[in-house]
């Protein structure tokens, strides 16, 4: 069993925020639908030039484990169409614009007055309500208006633009989010509407810093130091392009650290004294920690480390990830077999449970894949009705 | 409560935290505020983070990292190393439904709340354990902090991108502000929690291994589908081709143009420029191989413009565009003034003072922050409360 068995999603979102959240929920075990049109097909199903992807992708991560149908949503019949399928769902989700789900006449009013159980979840970049709801946007902007892309960067350098770690941050928030609202459907019956904004993610993700500056604190980019730990930071290495980072908490710590590298005169330096002082000095410091960590591999520093007690970790890159023994013995790197039928490195949903068994079943459909299930056996459509469907590009 | 207002998500559930760091401390937190009663157990010093920078100013007492991390949940003391202690612990944990902890396997065994033992004491709880790699594996007793864990999940590696990454080629790969890769940790927690929580009605309750490694890694995992499609991503090679981070006459913006109405736009808010409307730039694939020409003279044009004007102006248009909001511009916002991101609450030792809630609604409306983080040992008397209500409990258990 998966935790979510028993739940099923009409999944109306597009492109990675939404679809990832749709994902997850479906590594969980809820029964995801994705609904797409030949008009209208997601972006994993286009060429993608800028990414060197000249076809639909082989595999696309947030799109796998879904059932696909097709619904052209430009057509009141499919609109009608749409209604059976949330019908008999009990999540929907959804990431156009605030408003486009509302002149679909798929608004959280009107499917609440369809199925009053029905939960919503809509993702969109800046919420349904308030002044911005209408703005358009991609992660690195969620990033620039939820302070998160200020506050990234050298000291002495500009903002930093987020990537697809934005979009799917926002996407996780927001599969959190749907889960509490089918507790509280499984609970007590009440639907609901959760109204995620992205923007209010990135903010979410400097919290601290926010509160600090309403408290008149000036927080700042400060690239890789920390506000009170030092050493801390990345840290050059014998390889080229292969980075260690290392993070000094206590006293202890940096005793054990000046061992391991012998630097014993880091000791008795008026400098290093004290926490304060070493932070004080932190580039001075740094400097002295990088004569020891450019003479070593990077991994073997690790390791040293490591066994001292002391925080180090490579700067890993995907090559790493893919082949790394730990993400593999616990599940959280898998093999998946994509449509041309290579196997490749990818992600299950990253929570183990003692008793239930999570993660994808199925790689990424092919449109309409799953239509004789769904509209067939779950609608209850006979193949007469989907054809008759298919030829007025309803089901198209 | 309003009258008519439905009750908030997790309503009369309850969750026991022990907790040193910002992950389980942030799954604690997200619970509380969605509606459930999270109390915090601290050792008689107070959680470490109370004690982690940035301080309030201007007592500079209270940390704003605790306070964030800690509004809206209840604080009891307890010495887990004593008897007494664990059996505080022990009538909190009866009549919880959740323990969230970042306890290393050695210490569960310590303290005697290894995963079997809680089963077999409290076979209701659901008992979620947030640490740096996960409680199994290889790596499960590594040390890490944040900065280790966000290059542990590889996108540590792939920052700067953009303009950082242009001006400061030579410099070391960058970590995102704060507590980036821990916060997920903290959201995926809650996830696992909430899980549990719903399949505990068919199957019983069951434990929850979440690792900070695992849940950066997650959200990262667009890299590691480029890795399986051929490509192995760099910082120095994934930013956009033009656009961008934009300098302005005060400050900084953020432009984007995906699609090919938003690339008209552009035009038309640069006032249509001769050079823009050259045929050759009408395609897709001609702009990225002239990406840089573009941005010489975007950006030369964005720097005599002033932040207001030009975002405006923009959206206006349909063109993504954002400025790099300050913190002090985003606490100040209409937007999000209009939406209560931001609740008062009173903060001991700092007075009161606007913390976000939660990043987004339920039932139309922000979430409530019932309350500031609490004061050390303020809520001690659910110990004895808790005691109390055990008792009938256990005896109706054994009639």
């Amino acid at each position: 069993m998966k935790p979510l068995s028993g739940v099923r999603i009409a999944d109306f979102t597009l492109h990675a925020a939404g679809p990832f959240c749709t994902h997850i929920l479906s590594q969980l075990g809820a029964e995801c639908i994705k609904i797409e049109s030949a008009a209208r097909p997601d972006i994993f199903r286009k060429p993608h030039p800028v990414y060197g992807r000249m076809g639909p992708a082989s595999f696309d991560q947030v799109a796998s484990n879904k059932l696909s149908v097709r619904i052209n949503l430009k057509d009141a019949k499919g609109i009608a169409l749409a209604k059976k399928l949330v019908a008999a769902s009990d999540l929907v989700c959804e990431s156009f614009r605030p408003g486009v789900m509302q002149r679909l006449g798929l608004g959280y009013a009107a499917l609440a007055a369809l199925k009053p159980s029905v939960v919503m979840v809509s993702v969109s970049s800046s919420g349904q309500s308030g002044p911005d709801s209408h703005f358009a946007g991609y992660a690195p902007l969620f990033g620039a208006w939820g302070a998160l892309g200020y506050l990234t960067g050298y000291a002495d350098g500009p903002p930093v633009e987020m990537r697809h770690v934005m979009d799917h941050s926002v996407g996780m928030n927001a599969a959190m989010a749907a889960v509490a609202a089918v507790y509280r459907l499984r609970r007590t019956g009440q639907g609901g509407h959760v109204d995620v904004s992205a923007r209010e993610v990135a903010c979410s993700l400097v919290g601290e810093a926010l509160l600090f500056a309403a408290a008149g604190g000036n927080p700042a980019r400060i690239g890789n130091d920390h506000l009170r730990m030092a050493p801390h930071g990345v840290f050059r290495t014998r390889e080229e392009d292969r980075w260690l980072t290392i993070a000094v908490r206590t006293d202890d710590e940096w005793r054990s650290l000046v061992k391991l590298i012998d630097a014993p005169p880091l000791l008795s330096d008026p400098r290093f004294q004290t926490a304060a002082s070493r932070h004080t000095h932190r580039q001075v410091l740094h400097g002295e920690i990088e004569h020891w960590t450019m003479t070593r591999e990077a991994g073997e520093a690790e390791r040293r480390l490591q066994a001292a007690g002391i925080a180090a970790h490579v700067s890993c890159n995907m090559e790493d990830i893919a082949h790394d023994r730990h993400l593999r013995e616990r599940g959280t790197v898998v093999d998946v077999e994509d449509t041309t039928g290579r196997q490749r490195a990818a992600l299950k949903a990253p929570i183990r449970f003692s008793k239930s068994d999570v993660g994808m079943t199925r790689g990424t459909p092919r449109l309409g894949e799953d239509e004789d299930y769904v509209f067939g056996e779950l609608l209850g459509l006979s193949r007469e009705d989907r054809q008759s469907l298919m030829d007025q590009q309803v089901i198209y | 409560m309003m009258d008519g207002a439905v009750a908030p998500l997790l309503a009369g559930v309850i969750v026991v935290e022990i907790s040193r760091g910002v992950a389980a401390s942030h799954a604690g937190r997200l619970l509380s505020t969605l509606g459930a009663e999270t109390v915090l157990v601290e050792p008689p010093e107070g959680n470490p983070l109370r004690r982690e920078p940035p301080f309030l100013p201007p007592a500079n007492e209270a940390s704003a990292l605790f306070a964030f991390l800690a509004a809206g949940k209840k604080s009891i003391t307890s010495d887990l190393n004593t008897p007494a202690g664990r059996a505080g612990l022990s009538a909190l944990l009866s009549t919880a439904d959740v323990l969230v902890h970042d306890l290393r396997p050695d210490e569960r065994a310590r303290l005697d709340l290894e995963e079997q033992t809680l089963r077999t004491r409290y076979p209701k709880l659901i008992d979620v354990s947030v640490l740096p790699f996960g409680a199994v594996g290889p790596k499960a007793d590594w040390q890490a902090e944040e900065i280790n864990l966000i290059h542990a999940s590889g996108e540590g590696f792939l920052l700067p991108n953009g303009l950082a990454a242009e001006l400061f080629p030579e410099r070391p790969p960058l970590k995102v502000y704060g507590h980036f890769a821990e916060y997920q940790g903290g959201v995926v927690a809650a996830l696992g929690a909430l899980s549990a929580l719903v399949g505990r009605d068919q199957d019983g309750a069951e434990a929850v291994d979440v690792s900070v490694q695992d849940a950066t890694l997650a959200v990262g995992a667009f890299a590691l589908q480029r890795f399986g499609d051929g490509s192995l991503e760099h910082r120095s090679t994934r930013s956009f081709k033009y656009g961008g981070v934009l300098e302005c006459a005060d400050g900084y913006v953020e432009l984007l143009t995906l699609e090919e109405r938003q690339w008209r736009g552009l035009i038309e808010l640069m006032g249509r420029p001769d050079w823009m409307l050259d045929p050759a730039l009408s395609d897709s694939l001609e702009r990225s191989r002239r990406g840089a020409e573009i941005n010489r003279v975007v950006r030369a044009w964005a720097r005599e413009l002033r932040t207001a004007d030009i975002v405006a102006r923009a959206q206006a248009l349909g063109v993504p565009m954002a400025k790099y909001a300050s913190p002090a511009e985003v606490l100040s916002g209409p937007h999000e003034r209009a939406r209560d991101l931001f609740q008062p609450v009173e903060i001991p030792g700092a007075g009161r003072l606007p913390v976000l809630s939660a990043p987004f609604h339920v039932d139309g409306a922000a979430l409530p922050l019932s309350a500031g983080p609490p004061r050390l040992g303020e809520h001690q008397h659910l110990l004895t409360a808790r005691r109390h209500r055990e008792r009938p409990a256990a005896v109706a258990e054994v009639s």
